[in-house]
């Protein structure tokens, strides 16, 4: 099942594989993601204001549960949108 | 007792002594709680809101960094809720990973520690060696 999904799905032409993303946040040596960095915040919130999948971004599994504390604080304060439009 | 940072917004259209008689009365309050007060931090000023609190789009951001007890935040908390010129307010206990927060240029020590030893016997070297090719082009020349 799950690999009938994999062979459906396009792959880029050339028959390269994407390139494997790698958390930011660990390649820049961050232990505690701030919510008062708003701009580092924004890259990971679409225009919506939604938060990215780790899928998109290339987070790993650690940093991205400490990113979306970071961003549901910096939403509290009116730092980043809750929802825009 | 603890470490913790506090973020409250003022409305931005309280004037300027108003504004800071209550940053010293939140201050105080800290004090009075059994807390110290690290830092008051204004930096970030007068900010654009990301949505907009009781029809304001502006606000009067403070940070403040505090040693207090877990009570003291308890009775901060329900006095900053009192006050209507506090827009909102968020406490955040601080972890001790997040006292070193960011060592971002962390990468860049590494590299530069390195070679450094390794570099100072080599420039001995490579004066004498630069010396008399750079002696002997504009003779040639």
């Amino acid at each position: 099942m799950s690999e009938e999904r994999e062979e459906r799905r396009p792959r880029p032409r050339g028959g390269r594989r994407p390139r494997r993303k790698v958390c930011s946040f660990c390649v820049d040596k961050i232990a505690y993601i701030d919510y008062k960095d708003v701009n580092r915040l924004r890259r990971f919130i679409n225009e919506r204001g939604k938060i990215l999948p780790c899928r998109m971004t290339g987070n790993c599994a650690k940093h991205q549960r400490q990113l979306s504390e970071a961003i549901k604080r910096a939403r509290a304060i009116a730092l980043l949108p809750y929802t825009a439009e | 007792m603890n470490r913790y940072e506090l973020t409250y917004i003022i409305d931005a259209t309280l004037e300027d002594s108003a504004r800071k008689e209550l940053i010293e009365k939140v201050s105080a309050l800290i004090v009075a709680n059994g807390g110290e007060v690290e830092k008051v931090d204004e930096t970030w000023g007068k900010r654009r809101l990301a949505y907009a609190i009781d029809h304001k789009n502006e606000g009067y951001y403070v940070l403040v960094t505090l040693n207090a007890p877990g009570e003291a935040v308890k009775e901060l908390e329900r006095n900053l809720r009192i006050n209507d010129s506090i827009l909102r307010y968020l406490t955040v206990k601080l972890v001790e990973k997040q006292s070193r927060v960011k060592p971002r240029p962390v990468r860049t020590p590494a590299p530069v520690a390195e070679p450094a030893p390794a570099a100072e016997p080599a420039v001995e070297a490579e004066p004498v060696v630069e010396e008399a090719p750079a002696a002997e082009t504009p003779a040639e020349e």
